[in-house]
């Protein structure tokens, strides 16, 4: 039982009062702007990079990853109340859990979200500790071309499985590409796609285009829509002690939405939405109350708020493990990772296990914070929807600007924050899925790496992606991820 | 009629939007100057697939669009362009007035303009919020964690 004693030791790093402060500010944060609509972890995550700069990287990472499990938590509120979802993992939340405010059973469907979180954050995090060395050994088995190629398969996954249609996952993936390739070229110093620019030398920053789609690209969308702006705010009623009937038709929505979510997050399929959207038609379908579909059955806010939570656990297995962001936000962490000079994977296990085993074992206690202040304090927590929209817009913006100018006092990078976000508001306008492009944009360098790495091993022979049989697998699954659907479509208009 | 031309019209603009932005990595890439001994490995190739995967995407979007099909750009709802290009107004005056003026005045013009496009016309309310927001994450940064922000006509207040 390696993992025992290290998460044994990773509890001893997570219990100093220290850490056990950024694990608080992380969920609190968290749960705030779950709350709020408009900003969620993936932006809040990237505009705190340039702040905790010179914050040690444990209490750095404690703080960001109860960031990532409080925004599942508070989210759901705002979907249960609001109607409108705090962050994409609840969507579907919002569609019973909002009929159930309506009709007073607010209460219920807060409690069956919160404790269904807690169950899945829990188990999931409890799986992720098992799991992630299982994968670090099996990370040890890569080389370049297996690293490169999972990767491409990394690549292929998000932009078909994102976002209207194929074509556009591909083109936003294809931009954040693009993106990345700005900048010095690190094996040659040749400067690439720098247009005569000093300040692009350096590439672009991550932070200015995470906070140029989701923050700018957010708020041109959202003024645009005059329709979106207006949303009522229901008042919670009813008791939060489930009663019996509630609890029984809620434990095995959160079971299998756990089930759905921590496999789903590990995979690389953009984290969070797909298995909240695969909970609830699984709920619909095994429910003995079909005929409460629609008219706030509680199974439909249980299934997907676990799976939600789960999901998160499970993308940090790749992340840790491989070094391989499965959604936006995970893309956002790998990136604080490079701040550091840490390298996820089998070196930062063996190298920096103070660090991972503290982050794991803080999410158990992260959970267990999150649970409170998720249920009682939740009364508090609805004051902030009544934020008005044109107020909490302003603050975005204004916080947006603040984060990507320290990066490097240059207002240059502001002008690159307008132009990324003039980009995200087409994208949002247009249904183009932003994952892809902020995973495109952190993975692309280092596909590249790999790839050249791969082919200077092999001196130039490009067979080693299919004579090596790992990453002829891994191709394989990355083509049929295209292929596959395609076909299925040909089949069905024959 | 005059709707389904509309619809096509974005679409084809997002698509050759797409081609442009490959033409402009390629003929970017064709003027790097690569040592021979890089020349098999070096860095045009990521670069040149890019351009090319951009450039058939675009071509694809482009044709369904202006083709019809499964895969139509189509517009959701009407768009209010008149706030859409208040954002970018004040967007554009911040980025321009930050070190003049310091982070403070840009701070409040940027939170003023978002507050006003987003439909409020309470003035007084908004000028107050913003000005103790923007007040409040100056000194909070500056003096909490050591950003250096352009202090602009407040130096010395501040």
């Amino acid at each position: 039982m390696d993992s025992f004693l290290a998460l044994m030791n990773g509890f001893a790093t997570a219990l100093t009062p220290i850490n056990l402060m950024w694990s608080l500010v992380g969920v609190t944060l968290g749960t705030l702007i779950g709350i709020l609509p408009g900003i969620g972890p993936a932006l809040t995550i990237a505009l705190l990079l340039p702040v905790t700069r010179n914050l040690d990287p444990t209490g750095a990472f404690i703080m960001f990853a109860g960031l990532y499990y409080g925004a599942m938590y508070g989210s759901s509120t705002t979907s249960i109340l609001l109607n409108t979802p705090g962050e994409s993992g609840s969507i579907m939340t919002a569609v019973e859990g909002n009929v159930m405010a309506k009709q007073g059973r607010g209460a219920a469907a807060l409690s069956t979200a919160a404790i269904g979180s807690f169950v899945a954050g829990t188990l999931g995090t409890l799986a992720l500790t098992f799991l992630a060395p299982i994968f670090v050994k099996l990370a040890l088995l890569f080389g370049p071309a297996e690293y490169f190629s999972l990767m491409i398969m990394a690549f292929t996954t998000v932009s078909a499985l994102l976002g209207a249609s194929i074509s556009r996952g591909v083109a936003a993936l294809l931009l954040g590409l693009a993106f990345g390739l700005v900048g010095t070229d690190i094996l040659t110093g040749q400067p690439r796609l720098v247009f005569g620019y000093p300040s692009l030398l350096r590439g672009i920053d991550i932070v200015v285009v995470a906070v140029g789609l989701f923050a700018v690209g957010e708020a041109l969308f959202m003024a645009s829509q005059s329709s979106l702006r207006t949303a009522e705010i229901l008042p919670i009623k009813g008791s939060l002690f489930m009663t019996r009937e509630e609890w029984r038709r809620s434990w095995k929505p959160w079971l299998r939405g756990t089930a759905l979510g921590f496999p789903f997050g590990a995979l690389p399929a953009g984290g969070t939405e797909i298995p909240t959207f695969l909970s609830y038609f699984l709920e619909k379908k095994l429910t003995k109350h079909p005929e409460e579909f629609g008219r706030g059955a509680i199974e439909g806010v249980a299934g997907p708020e676990a799976a939600n939570n789960a999901a998160v656990a499970g993308v940090l297995v790749p992340l840790l493990a491989l070094g391989l962001p499965t959604s936006a936000t995970a893309a956002i962490l790998l990136a604080a990772f490079e701040q550091y000079n840490l390298q996820p994977g089998p070196l930062l296990f063996s190298g920096s296990s103070t660090l991972v085993w503290g982050l794991i074992a803080s999410l158990y206690i992260g959970n267990v914070m999150l649970l409170v202040l998720n249920l009682p304090l939740v009364g508090l927590w609805v004051r902030l929807l009544s934020i008005p929209q044109p107020l909490l817009y302003g603050g975005i913006l204004v916080f947006s600007t603040l984060g990507v100018y320290s990066l490097s006092n240059s207002t240059f990078d502001l002008l690159l924050l307008f132009i990324v976000g003039i980009i995200g508001f087409l994208m949002r306008r247009h249904e183009f899925p932003v994952a892809p492009c902020i995973i495109g944009l952190i993975l692309g360098p280092l596909a590249e790496a790999q790839f050249r790495r791969a082919l200077s091993i092999s001196q130039g022979d490009p067979s080693v992606f299919v004579t090596h049989p790992l990453s002829a697998v891994l191709l394989a699954l990355a083509a049929a991820v295209i292929i596959v659907p395609i076909i299925l479509r040909r089949v069905k208009h024959v | 009629m005059n709707t389904k031309q509309t619809i096509a019209g974005a679409g084809l603009a997002i698509g050759l939007g797409l081609i442009a932005i490959a033409s402009v990595i390629g003929f970017d890439t064709m003027q790097m100057q690569v040592p021979p001994s890089y020349a098999r490995v070096g860095p045009q190739i990521f670069p040149y697939i890019i351009a090319i995967g951009l450039a058939a995407t675009g071509a694809h979007i482009a044709w369904k669009s202006y083709r019809g099909g499964d895969e139509v750009i189509d517009e959701v709802e009407p768009t209010d362009w008149k706030s859409v290009g208040i954002i970018v107004a004040g967007l554009i005056a911040h980025m321009n007035l930050l070190k003049p003026l310091g982070f403070v005045p840009a701070g409040v013009i940027l939170f003023l303009s978002v507050a006003f496009a987003f439909g409020s016309r309470r003035y007084g309310r908004d000028a107050i919020v913003g000005f103790l927001l923007v007040l409040l994450a100056y000194v909070g940064f500056t003096y909490g964690l050591g950003l250096q922000l352009p202090p602009g006509i407040l130096k010395g207040l501040l």
